[in-house]
């Protein structure tokens, strides 16, 4: 029989030879690269290229307001364009500076008319593109290794874009929309309308339980949202203690609430606290 | 051509006397070698022989901002008949408000 083929030859083999793979085995590589899980993609201008830190010679990433930026992406006007037999540079101007753009040249793609590569629109001079790559430090000079350089068709995309660059740029320099960190949360429109929003989103936490929810279950939610409390939560005791409801009245208010996700134990099963989304 | 050109509307001009700007606007009157563009407001354009505008078309130009507030163009772009203006002003609003990324004050 096949079964019994199987485990005597597995036997002879001998359970602890027969692994291909030796716990570790993956790990072994000296001085490992840098993961490739950090990666970012982040909108930029082409000023804050030329402005990021680079925190030594050959680290592989910059700094933009004190954050790591590996992945690029921006847009910007044609100033100029060089093609060499491995790379054509792009000269690129989006009003904040000027940046060289290098992408490779696909021999093998540029050799087969058929390549989707050889499809697509060109880019000419003093038109807009879109750049999607990774910034490089060489001989004291800056430039962009592009993945993909594409034609911009719409010129909303040049807005669109800067108006990105600005959203993330607060992001990190001042904390998330509507967080604790956001200093001067109210100037700026762009940020008063994210503060608003998260105040929205608040209330809608607070108040807008499910309506299909026991009276019950809704008189617990709401003092679990409202009561002053540590992140540990309340313990049933003191809800029952709080909103004069009788204790397993709370437990079985409690337990529809675990299973709407609405609420979640932390120290032991009868005390919970909102999860905040 | 200048490394910096901070996109401006009508308003910011006197800000940028002797500066060269960036300035999105639809052309709203031909004229020879001089036209008028709406962006926030009206501005007055001296052309040069290599811009070539059309009517009712978003034009963005870059060029000198003159004593009088009208603008000098080095180049223009055709940015075509369709165009989000409220996108401009909001990009102009931010380009002043957090100039840090985009241009340097002096």
């Amino acid at each position: 029989m096949d079964y019994g083929y199987a485990t005597t030859s597995y036997g002879a083999q001998g359970g602890n030879d027969g692994g291909g793979f030796m716990p570790g085995s993956q790990n072994d590589s000296p001085n490992a690269k840098r993961s490739y899980g950090k990666d970012t993609l982040r909108p930029v201008t082409i000023k804050q290229l030329l402005d990021a830190t680079h925190p030594n010679a050959d680290a592989e990433y910059f700094l933009v307001d004190g954050s790591e930026m590996t992945q690029v992406t921006f847009v910007g006007q044609i100033r100029n364009i060089s093609t060499q037999t491995t790379n054509v540079t792009y000269k690129l101007d989006d009003g904040t500076g000027t940046i060289e753009v290098k992408v490779w040249i696909d021999a093998e793609a540029l050799n087969n008319p058929d390549d989707p590569a050889n499809q697509k629109s060109k880019l000419t001079d003093q038109a807009y593109a879109r750049v999607y790559g990774r910034l490089k430090a060489f001989n004291n000079k800056r430039h962009v290794g592009a993945n993909i350089i594409r034609p911009v068709q719409d010129y909303n995309e040049v807005q669109y874009h800067l108006l990105e660059a600005t959203a993330v740029h607060l992001h990190f320099s001042r904390g998330p929309p509507g967080g604790a960190d956001a200093r001067s949360g109210a100037n700026g429109m762009a940020n008063g309308g994210y503060a608003q929003q998260q105040q929205n989103g608040h209330s809608a936490s607070g108040s807008n339980v499910p309506s299909h929810l026991s009276p019950a279950a809704k008189k617990v939610f709401q003092c679990l949202s409202t009561s002053l409390q540590t992140n540990e939560g309340l313990h049933m005791q003191d809800i029952a203690t709080r909103t004069g409801m009788e204790v397993n009245e709370v437990m079985r208010a409690g337990e529809d609430l675990l299973n709407e996700g609405l609420v979640y134990t932390t120290v032991d099963d009868h005390t919970w606290a909102v999860l905040q989304m | 051509m200048s490394e910096i050109t901070p996109r401006v509307t009508q308003p910011y001009l006197g800000h940028f006397t002797g500066k060269v700007v960036r300035i999105l606007g639809k052309v709203s009157e031909l004229q020879g070698d001089t036209a008028s563009i709406d962006a926030g407001g009206n501005i007055a354009l001296h052309l040069n022989r290599e811009a070539h505008l059309t009517l009712n078309h978003a034009v963005e130009v870059i060029g000198k901002v003159q004593g009088d507030d009208s603008v000098r163009v080095m180049a223009a772009t055709d940015f075509g008949p369709q165009g989000d203006f409220n996108a401009v002003e909001a990009v102009v609003d931010a380009t002043h408000r957090y100039h840090e990324i985009f241009y340097n004050k002096d």
